[in-house]
């Protein structure tokens, strides 16, 4: 590679760069911090994505490719990135004071949520299976440790465990499908592998390979039949890596599907039939096991296997309507979903845990302010208009129109109808219930800035969506 | 048209919504609620005022920009059809308040808001002219009217508010792939008047026809999908119950006439014996299952099913005499069961009981009461010189006109009505003074009577002198009759 190639390769990965740079110094730094100054950290944290996010901002404007075509700084990837960058600051957010509430004192929770970051920005930007692999692994090494940070926990210890052995198998099963690429192919770019395919492009062994690789992908988006951990996991992390789980790293294996999915070798290979039926099964198992969860957190869990259900159908439908309407989904998501996890995250304050939907009864009296805003994300989660969750669904339901999947786009709201339930009836218990206890959320100013923000996104992208879907077709579009 | 007026009238009650968020006292919340409403109401009046009867081009439009890439527009205009509905959703608009003003009893502001922003998207469906924008308005409403039932409903609340969301929402959505499919089909566009326009295969008609029909007739109700509606009723508090039974059934009939008849022609000529049946099936048992109520509230709500059967029998009769009688009778049901719901409350408020065996004698003690409920229950029975006589005659003769068995079949639903209703009115009103000993029963005051009064005028006005309900709507149901013969007939 010469200096000049170096340079451009350097330059299109600059935001990567920040990132890791800032989480290495970071590290450093929080041997010399005294103990109380933990603010610090958050503030340290968020320059460090805000200089990362202007960055990439100013590299947007043209397409880089980088390193010999394994990475690529084009429109999807800035998308993806603006999404990760949302949701790992409102994440930092969300910490501090839960932080304190649960002990957790180290520096290293910080620095942890960077590096994830940095494997989810390397994700959205791979273009070879390698790379993607990197970012993959780099992503998924922070979140294990960082879901059992709750040491004296044993849910959390047992969640951790759960997630590094599942998750390893998946990368297993995720790498073995990349050396049968490379075996069949000879090379593991994405752009690559359709020109290297010289016969048949029906052959067993690439299709093989792709289930091996669709199975380790679809693995960290928690869709069956792959979606075991995800309860468990949830519950046990510490809510704030929830919530961080729920968004980022599920937008990050999105970002990695529809690079992989849309490449046409996949494409012709009849993939959209084995995707359709995960789809399907993965809309269905969410909706209909959330509906009997007493957990919210598993409850949560389970509705977010039904919303990953329901962006892989924008998946089936492909096309650049198909893909901006995933992006849109995961934006949009990422919002109402931190802005709900938000609230429980707010509500573990002394004995109370925040996690049994039915001690949230008459939460409305209390708190109206609060509650008019769990209302507003619920409704959001059930995709109910005017809020974003809507737009968000009626963008995925339009694509799979326009592609004639009209049958699957009748069981995708059929299966909607189902999820309603679970999330109004969560609206029943804080509004029509009698209240049993006080409640004292933990309101600081940081939570109270990530509750208005992403309440303003779930109803301001609700009323006027064409600027964002305009963002995520560009994305597609331009990219 | 310099001043956007349905712009306004849409969102008077919204900007009122908001406003009674930052007040505290629960007197002024009420008076201010009820300043929006009759501003409200004014409004419509002057919409009524202006409103050009010799035309069925669509009238005080407004077209913006919404989401451009797909299609989407903010676009308002009405009608004569639409003009009446939305007069009659801010006439109950301003009763509503009236009937909850000691009614409601905890959370005032709450509910005054949920009602306002209900108003605000039920005038949004009827006079919205693009798809999308009717979809999301129509949706919406789901959440105000979920609280309104569940939070300041009756025991079994929480129960009848789930059934009406879920049935509600699982057939909105069919609606909804429906208009997707529509937007493709019909050229990529959310406008309702460009997809009136539009020569769908029958195929994708009938498609259609059902996807709506599923959303419609849950909204109806249409019997088998009507089990929500007893259940809503019996528990929502008053006000609820007059915004169901007098504009939230009306939406349904109004899909019918704004979506199913002018973009579908073909399949609804094919398909109107069917839903002549399921019209004449609702009318027969709607008011037999009525026949068989102790609970008032019940009572009024079953007859809604069999009156709402008119409508959509007058609408699927597909002439001019039923079609006339459909839409004038959806706005008579609107303002006679809207009436009886408010009686079945202002006397429920005062025993707190609904069985018809509890009541007995009550002329003796409120008379003013009585007299004013003879006049609604005569009315809803559809007596000559009360509104609804006008209405249902001109579904009968349509009705007969389409076909026979259909129309006798409206005819013992006539009959019905008068029996349950005669048999109610007999039980509650006369007979010894029973009540008087157990209850302190006052008559109507004055804040009473101002709810009523409007009613009662609007019963002997369209009763006696139905000329300029029908000038309204006379234009636009004979351009949407000929437009559905021309272009249907290819069946």
């Amino acid at each position: 590679m010469t200096a000049a190639a170096l340079f451009q390769s350097a330059l299109a990965s600059l935001p990567e760069i920040v990132v890791i740079t800032g989480a290495c110094i970071l590290l450093i730094l929080g041997q010399l911090v005294r103990k109380g100054q933990e603010h610090v950290f958050v503030w340290a944290s968020v320059a460090v994505v805000l200089i990362a996010a202007l960055g990439t901002l100013m590299l947007a404007s043209e397409v880089r490719p980088a390193y010999t075509g394994m990475f690529v700084a084009d429109g999807f990837a800035v998308f993806f990135k603006f999404v990760f960058y949302l949701a790992t600051v409102l994440t930092f957010f969300l910490s501090r004071k839960y932080a304190d509430i649960e002990g957790i004192e180290s520096s290293e929770y910080y620095v942890l949520l960077l590096f994830a970051l940095s494997g989810m920005m390397i994700m959205a930007s791979a273009t070879d299976l390698l790379s993607l692999y990197v970012g993959l692994e780099l992503m998924v090494l922070c979140t294990y440790v960082l879901t059992g940070f709750l040491r004296r926990e044993p849910r959390s210890n047992e969640a951790a465990l759960k997630y590094v052995i599942l998750g390893a198998v998946s990368t297993a099963i995720f790498l073995y499908g990349v050396s049968l690429v490379y075996g069949l192919t000879g090379t593991t770019q994405l752009d690559g592998m359709t020109a290297a395919v010289t016969g048949d492009r029906l052959d067993p062994g690439l299709l093989l390979a792709v289930v091996f690789i669709v199975a380790g992908l679809v693995f960290k988006v928690g869709a069956v039949p792959f979606h075991m951990w995800v309860p468990d996991v949830y519950e046990g992390a510490p809510t704030t890596i929830t919530a961080f789980m729920s968004v980022g790293p599920k937008a990050a294996g999105f970002a990695a599907i529809l690079r992989v999915f849309l490449n046409p070798l996949v494409a012709a290979s009849d993939a959209w039939v084995v995707v359709a039926v995960i789809a399907v099964a993965t809309m269905a198992l969410g909706s209909f096991v959330a509906l009997v969860q007493d957990n919210f957190k598993r409850l949560l869990a389970y509705s977010s296997i039904a919303h990953a259900g329901f962006a892989i159908f924008g998946v089936v439908a492909g096309g650049a309507d198909g893909i901006a309407s995933v992006m849109l989904y995961l934006l949009i998501y990422s919002l109402m979903n931190l802005g709900i996890f938000g609230i429980v995250i707010m509500m573990r304050n002394g004995d109370f845990s925040g996690e049994i939907i039915e001690e949230y009864a008459g939460f409305a009296r209390s708190h109206p302010g609060l509650a008019l805003l769990m209302l507003l994300y619920l409704f959001s989660l059930a995709g109910i208009p005017p809020t974003a969750g809507f737009f968000a669904k009626f963008y995925v339901l339009v694509a799979l129109v326009e592609r004639g999947f009209v049958m699957l786009a009748v069981i995708a709201v059929l299966l909607s109808a189902v999820a309603a339930y679970f999330y109004i009836r969560i609206v029943m218990v804080i509004y029509m219930r009698e209240p049993r206890r006080v409640f004292d959320p933990a309101l600081t100013p940081l939570v109270r800035a990530t509750l208005a923000f992403t309440a303003v996104g779930t109803l301001g992208i609700g009323l006027f969506p064409e600027r964002f879907l305009r963002l995520a077709q560009g994305a597609v579009f331009g990219g | 048209m310099g001043l956007p007026l349905l712009s306004l009238i849409v969102f008077t009650p919204a900007a009122g919504a908001v406003f009674l968020m930052f007040l505290r006292s629960e007197d002024v919340v009420r008076w201010t609620a009820l300043g929006v409403a009759v501003l409200d109401l004014t409004l419509c009046i002057a919409m009524l005022a202006g409103f050009d009867t010799t035309t069925h081009e669509m009238q005080f439009t407004e077209r913006h920009p919404w989401v451009p890439s797909l299609g989407i527009t903010y676009a308002l205009g009405i009608d004569g059809i639409s003009a009446l509905f939305v007069f009659l959703t801010a006439l109950l608009g301003w009763i509503c308040v009236l009937a909850s003003w000691v009614a409601i009893e905890s959370k005032v502001k709450e509910f005054m808001v949920s009602l306002l922003v209900m108003q605000a998207l039920m005038l949004g469906v009827f006079s919205a002219l693009d798809l999308f924008l009717f979809y999301v308005c129509w949706e919406a409403m789901l959440i105000p009217m979920y609280l309104i039932i569940g939070v300041w409903g009756g025991d079994g609340r929480v129960y009848a508010a789930f059934k009406f969301f879920l049935y509600t929402l699982a057939g909105s959505l069919l609606f909804l792939i429906g208009v997707i499919v529509l937007y493709f089909h019909g050229g990529r566009t959310f406008d309702i008047l460009a997809l009136t326009g539009q020569d769908l295969p029958f195929w994708i008609q009938s498609w259609l026809f059902f996807a709506f029909l599923i959303a419609f007739a849950v909204k109806v109700p249409m019997v088998p999908v009507h089990t929500w509606l007893p259940d809503a009723h019996v528990q929502a508090p008053t006000a609820g119950s007059i915004i169901l039974a007098g504009v939230l059934l009306k939406m349904g009939a109004y899909g019918f006439l704004r979506f199913s008849l002018p973009i579908l022609p073909e399949a609804s000529i094919y398909y109107s014996t069917l839903m002549l049946a399921l019209s004449a099936l609702a009318i027969v048992y709607g008011g037999l299952l009525a026949l068989a109520q102790d609970d008032l509230k019940k009572l009024v709500a079953y007859s809604s099913i069999s009156h709402m059967g008119f409508v959509t029998l007058g609408i699927f009769a597909l002439n001019l005499r039923g079609l006339q009688g459909g839409i004038l009778q959806m706005f008579n049901h609107g303002v006679t069961t809207g009436a009886l719901f408010l009686f079945v409350g202002l006397i429920y408020e005062r025993t707190h009981t609904r069985s018809i065996a509890d009541y007995g004698g009550l002329m003796k003690v409120a008379p003013i009461y009585t007299a004013f409920l003879a006049l609604f229950t005569l009315s809803s029975m559809a007596l000559p010189g009360t509104n609804s006589f006008i209405g249902e005659l001109l579904v009968l003769s349509g009705g007969f006109a389409a076909n026979l068995a259909a129309g006798a079949a409206a005819v013992v639903g006539a009959l019905l009505s008068a029996a349950y209703l005669l048999g109610m009115y007999r039980r509650v009103a006369l007979g010894p003074a029973s009540i008087g000993a157990r209850f302190k029963i006052r008559d109507v005051n004055a804040r009473e009577m101002a709810a009523i009064l409007p009613l009662a005028v609007f019963v002997l006005w369209v009763g006696l002198y139905p000329k300029p309900f029908l000038n309204i709507i006379d234009v636009s149901v004979k351009h949407l009759l000929a437009h559905v013969h021309t272009t249907g007939s290819g069946q």
